[in-house]
């Protein structure tokens, strides 16, 4: 306890972040410390499993340090630790799970695994402090890209994912072709700005119908196909109409099928979380569907977006409410499914 | 003074408690390669079989490397997080010197040697001060300058210490059985010592090669031995052993200055590295 306030330590490091936050009362941030690899990876075009271990290695005992400094608290004021314990890259979860398992060990205090896209969700519970379930969630990231039916703290349904690439993996890609650099949304979504979104027709991948499942690999061929077209014809490419039609196809999908679920769910509010929840044609698209329907849409500020401790503490808290507690073995689980 | 010892590089995880005296209990598991779940429930275990708690241990010793680097880091994190919420020193102890440790003898050269995959191995050849030089032959312990005669421990009064004998690293096998074989007649002088003792899973994976070899030197005098399975991997205990007595000479840290020991680099950045070089030599032909 501090200030009266019961003191949750989030952990995450499923990616390429090592985070670590300070969370008073579940949904008061006392501290966010993000180490970004962003630098690191860029050289490669993505994330490099190996490298991005090593770094979260590296970075995690400052990071750690940093986080308790800043929210102006010792180890002993801590009552929770909560990690990430999937799902993401294996070898990056263990630095994160590792480090505190060890030092909820040495100090005594309870620990908490916490999956990582509850994680997401929960940035919400920061962001917004009347927010409380029941309520439909899209998880859009770099690695996930989901349609939760949020029952309650604990009890979650996939109503839809992704079959084959994630969205930001998607962006990742087009990025990459387009030449743009890496990561690919931010750079996408500044350059879509200044294109025309229907100047081409990139298939939208809607499958079976009814299905709430997502595919974005067609679409990624589709930008290579027209790419290689255009070269072959000795043609310029607009890159900021690629940019901006890639967006407004992948986005038609999205929004589509998340009104459609909340429609099916009765839900009339909407949560939107992950790295791609920072996309501005998607809150945009998303925010003007929802007006329609008369469903609320909520997202976190983009701090919250990217993968941080925060989530990952306000996800500890309301496990710990419910009684829920992970003991020392707790292991990393690259594919944790988020329906228990 | 209680020190934790953590072994966590090879496919077995094991833990050791050392002290002052030199006392050890240990603790190992049967798992392999999953030591992320075992590791903590480990050390839970060592300390109640002592009747100890975590807060009365004094300093952390982590093997750190070469070795699985997943189990490296495993380790390493574990290892750091403990030390750091503990406020305790620690000692990054280097995984191929630990095996000088293996055995309780010192007329042998310990020859660790991992299977580091792609045709490479992990390894180093370790041998000590033969007693009877380190005595000067009349059991006091005045011997320094005898100590300058022999190998590379330079009368540098490290009597006791185990002395590298070929340099840690990753090697092609061939080449480090090369350099072995170089290094031995020199050792020899150095107490009589003709006897290699090999370790490591890269025995497991090269057996029949270094075999051969040990066939091929018979005649020159060198004996090769194999280390028995059951004393054949990393171990705590030698950690512990090796971590100690860097304790004792002054050797241990602060969390944040110790580093893991890959010996080698990230694939993709070796590949990196690879093509900015061909890169660059292309540029430089036009």
């Amino acid at each position: 306890m501090k200030d009266g306030q019961f003191i949750t330590m989030g952990i995450e490091s499923s990616c390429d972040e090592t985070a670590i936050a300070i969370v008073g009362d579940g949904r008061k941030v006392r501290s966010n410390v993000i180490s970004s690899q962003i630098a690191v990876h860029k050289v490669f075009g993505g994330v490099v499993p190996e490298i991005a271990s090593r770094h979260h290695l590296q970075n995690i005992n400052s990071v750690y340090q940093q986080a308790l400094d800043e929210a102006g608290i010792t180890m002993d004021d801590v009552d929770l630790i909560g990690v990430t314990y999937g799902p993401g890259l294996v070898g990056a979860l263990l630095i994160g799970l590792a480090h505190a398992k060890a030092v909820a060990f040495a100090t005594g205090k309870p620990l908490v695994g916490v999956h990582h896209i509850q994680g997401h969700i929960s940035a919400n519970y920061v962001a917004h402090e009347d927010l409380e379930p029941p309520f439909l969630a899209l998880v859009v990231s770099g690695g996930h890209t989901h349609i939760v039916n949020v029952k309650g703290y604990q009890s979650f349904e996939v109503l839809g994912r992704t079959r084959d690439d994630a969205v930001g993996e998607a962006f990742d890609k087009v990025a990459r072709v387009l030449g743009l650099g890496y990561p690919g949304g931010p750079l996408i979504d500044k350059l879509a700005v200044e294109g025309n979104p229907y100047a081409i027709e990139f298939p939208r991948v809607f499958l079976e119908k009814g299905s709430l499942d997502f595919s974005f690999s067609g679409i990624k061929t589709g930008v290579l196909n027209y790419l290689n077209g255009m070269k072959q014809k000795g043609l310029s490419v607009c890159q900021a109409d690629v940019a901006a039609s890639f967006q407004q196809a992948v986005m038609d999908v999205i929004v589509e099928k998340t009104i459609r679920a909340a429609r099916q769910q009765r839900q009339k509010r909407v949560v939107v979380a992950g790295g791609v929840a920072a996309n501005s044609k998607l809150r945009e698209m998303l925010g003007e569907a929802c007006r329609k329907e008369g469903i609320q849409m909520y997202c976190p500020p983009p701090i919250l977006c990217t993968d941080n401790g925060v989530m990952i503490a306000c996800a500890a808290y309301y496990k710990y409410q419910a009684g829920m507690t992970s003991d020392f073995t707790l292991d990393a689980f690259p594919n944790l499914p988020l329906e228990a | 003074m209680r020190l934790l010892a953590i072994e966590t590089t090879g496919a077995k995880a094991s833990v050791a408690l050392i002290d002052e005296a030199g006392n050890t209990r240990v603790q190992g598991s049967e798992e392999t390669m999953n030591h992320l779940q075992h590791l903590i429930p480990m050390i839970q275990q060592l300390l109640a079989n002592c009747e100890l708690s975590i807060n009365d241990i004094n300093g952390i010793l982590v093997s750190e490397g070469p070795g699985s680097f997943t189990g490296i880091r495993i380790g390493m994190a574990t290892a750091k997080g403990l030390a750091q919420a503990l406020s305790v020193p620690i000692a990054g102890v280097p995984t191929l010197r630990s095996f000088a440790y293996h055995l309780e003898r010192e007329d042998v050269i310990a020859c660790p040697v991992f299977d580091a995959r792609r045709q490479q191995v992990y390894a180093g050849a370790y041998g000590w001060v033969a007693p009877a030089q380190r005595d000067g032959g009349s059991g006091d312990r005045g011997g320094r300058e005898n100590c300058g005669k022999y190998g590379n421990c330079g009368g540098c009064g490290n009597c006791g210490t185990a002395i590298s004998l070929v340099e840690d690293g990753a090697y092609d096998l061939k080449e480090f059985l090369g350099r072995l074989e170089s290094t031995v007649p020199h050792a020899d002088a150095m107490g009589g010592r003709k006897t290699v003792v090999f370790f490591g899973d890269g025995l497991d994976r090269y057996e029949q090669e270094i075999r051969r070899w040990g066939e091929e030197v018979k005649e020159r005098g060198i004996q090769v031995e194999y280390a028995p399975v059951e004393r054949r991997y990393q171990e705590a205990l030698s950690v512990a052993k090796l971590g100690r007595k860097m304790f004792s000479d002054g050797k241990q840290r602060q969390f944040g200055e110790i580093e893991p020991v890959y010996l080698r680099q990230a694939e993709a950045q070796r590949k990196l590295e690879e093509r900015l070089a061909q890169e660059k030599r292309s540029s430089q032909e036009t």
